[in-house]
């Protein structure tokens, strides 16, 4: 059974009403090429009625030259029997030219006669976007070019052509593409990015970035490559001085940070030596009245020992406050002193079994030391005098946190208060360490005690560990502090074998 | 048995002076006050000195160069220091020049009391 669809294309006006709507001009000539049939859209391009065409040949229409193109072009398909398919432009009868892709077929009908069948398809769209395409790629900065799959470069725009130093489409674009293939395996049918030096023709190589879209369906039958090429030596000479300017932002960073901190190292020293002026002016002053009250209180105790008036205990609280006073002014001069360290080599056990043995009648009597030396007699360059009251400060510190001022046992932190010093060396490096076996420290505690002013007793200055760590820095070494909550807690400082270049400056002369 | 002895006590600091003078005094010493460097110098010119404390920072003359100047005229002079806070170039050209002690301010009654018994012996 015949589909009923095709029944009705049986009717001839059915058939050329469909032909008559079709986008394309239709067209048929017979042998003599002469036309027989023109569907309603060739009759708009001619700008003729069917009945003023049938019967008449192009020569009717077109003027000469343009007619014996056709006449020969037709000519040849109905001789050949070749089909031909071209671009031509079309004149209209409005005067106007019009691109065409024009297609012939000869044609053999059933009633043995032969018949030219001829298509045109508008092309006017398709060429302006064309020529806005070419336009485009003539203002790029970019030279890109259309490479055919098995050669030939079928486009390239005009900064390509500058590239190449000639044709892009002949012999010089060729050579510049060969150029790039040696470049990077691969190009152009394989879709990539590289940059390469070109050498541009009368001109230093340049950088460039190439870029190609591999192997692609355009349209045609064989494929083509969209390839790209972008002058990048300039970009790449910004890059470096970019770079080097990043570099040099870095360095200069750097080298004002290091400025600052010298600066604030100054504002520090400056402010330091003024500190310690004035503490040693402020101790000078406070200890000559202070000698004049214990001096006096003194002969007070004499004066009146015997006449039992029970000021025992008053003279004791004055004996004990000037201790104090003098214990602050100590510290105080410890902190804000930074003299030029006296260091002489010296058996470090000797001195410090020495110091200890001086120092251990002044701490309560609740508390006792052990003194573990382990330098087999090393020789360690330090300032005695500076180093003592580190070790001053370190253990009256831990002597007060284990039983205060060790006069009431209700209030001793611990049973068995004991503290004790021990030397090792390790390395090039050796370490007095005094621990004791009091409350320990809190996290919080040890991460502020090298503050200044920071203290955690309810009398103090805060300046003892800071003294302490000042002392141990100048002298090229450092302060390790171990502890925790319940567990006691440690000091170490760390000297190093050798003596270190002391920068410390002399301060203040007062006595 | 103990002698009795001259003691200078050299201090600008009148209280300091005046109550240790005092406190000698107590222990039967004979006891001569200066308040400058000028002043010990004349002191020690015009008696005889067994020993001497020498506060250190003084108008005029300071306890140092006075002592040096001192130990010129009496090698053997016997003078101790008294100090509020050490200015170690001059105590060091103290001790070069024949110092017998140095006492930190406010210096300790039982070191010096001690230290003038042993000078008494």
């Amino acid at each position: 059974m015949e589909n009923p669809k095709y029944q009705r294309l049986r009717d001839p006006d059915v058939l050329l009403s469909i032909l008559d709507n079709l986008p394309t001009s239709i067209f048929v000539k017979d042998e003599n090429l002469r036309f027989v049939y023109s569907n309603e859209l060739h009759c708009q391009m001619i700008g003729k009625p069917e009945e003023a065409l049938i019967g008449k040949c192009d020569s009717d229409f077109y003027r000469g030259e343009e007619a014996e193109g056709f006449l020969a072009n037709d000519r040849a398909v109905i001789e050949g029997g070749q089909t031909n398919i071209s671009e031509e432009m079309a004149s209209q009868e409005s005067g106007m030219t019009m691109p065409v892709l024009t297609r012939k077929a000869r044609l053999k009908a059933p009633d043995g006669n032969i018949y030219l069948i001829g298509t045109n398809a508008d092309l006017t769209e398709i060429k302006k976007r064309e020529n806005q395409y070419r336009a485009l790629t003539a203002t790029v900065p970019v030279g890109v070019l259309q490479i055919e799959e098995g050669g030939g470069i079928s486009f390239s725009n005009p900064l390509f052509n500058v590239y190449c130093g000639g044709d892009g489409c002949g012999e010089e674009g060729s050579s510049l593409v060969k150029q790039l293939a040696e470049a990077h395996p691969g190009f152009p049918g394989v879709a990539c990015k590289f940059e390469g030096n070109v050498q541009v023709p009368g001109a230093e190589p340049r950088a460039m970035l190439v870029m190609s879209s591999g192997w692609l369906h355009l349209g045609g039958e064989k494929r083509s490559a969209i390839v790209s090429i972008i002058d990048v030596s300039e970009m790449t000479e910004l890059r470096r001085i970019n770079e080097e300017v990043s570099r040099l932002n870095k360095e200069l960073a750097a080298n004002m940070k290091k400025l600052a901190e010298a600066q604030d190292e100054l504002v520090k020293k400056g402010r330091m030596e003024q500190l310690g002026q004035l503490t040693a002016t402020v101790a000078h002053e406070l200890r000559n009245p202070l000698g004049a009250v214990r001096t006096s209180t003194f002969l007070l105790d004499r004066k009146l020992r015997d006449k039992n008036l029970g000021i025992e205990s008053q003279l004791d609280r004055i004996n004990k406050g000037i201790v104090r006073c003098d214990n602050i002014i100590t510290q105080l001069l410890d902190f804000s002193r930074s003299r030029q360290l006296a260091c002489q080599p010296e058996d470090l056990d000797s001195w410090l079994a020495g110091i200890m043995e001086e120092m251990a009648k002044g701490l309560p009597q609740a508390v006792s030391i052990n003194v573990m030396l382990g330098l087999d007699g090393a020789m360690v360059p330090f300032d005695p005098a500076r180093l003592q009251r580190a070790i001053v400060n370190l253990v009256a510190n831990a002597s007060e946190a284990m039983v205060g001022q060790g006069d009431d046992p209700s209030k001793f932190a611990c049973a068995s208060p004991s503290i004790s010093i021990m030397t090792r060396r390790v390395g090039e490096e050796v370490c007095i360490e005094v621990k004791d076996n009091g409350p320990g420290m809190s996290a919080e505690v040890i991460a502020r005690i090298r503050e200044p002013l920071f203290t955690t007793k309810s009398f103090g200055t805060g300046l003892g560990v800071p003294a302490v760590e000042q002392i141990v820095t100048q002298h090229g070494g450092r302060l390790q502090i171990d502890s925790e909550p319940g567990n006691g807690a440690a000091f170490t400082l760390w000297l190093p074998l050798t003596a270190v270049e002391d920068g410390s400056q002399d301060d203040a002369k007062v006595a | 048995m103990s002698r009795q002895l001259n003691i200078l006590v050299v201090d600008d600091d009148a209280a300091n002076a005046e109550s240790l003078a005092e406190l000698f005094q107590m222990d039967n010493h004979r006891v001569i006050v200066a308040y400058d460097g000028k002043q010990a110098i004349d002191a020690f010119s015009l008696n005889q000195v067994d020993v001497g404390f020498f506060d250190v920072m003084m108008p005029n003359m300071n306890g140092v160069d006075s002592f040096i100047e001192i130990k010129d005229k009496f090698p053997d002079a016997r003078v101790y220091f008294m100090t509020g806070y050490s200015a170690d170039d001059l105590i060091d050209k103290a001790v070069k020049g024949g110092a017998l002690g140095v006492f930190s301010k406010p210096v300790d009654l039982g070191k010096v009391l001690a230290t003038v018994e042993a000078e008494a012996a």
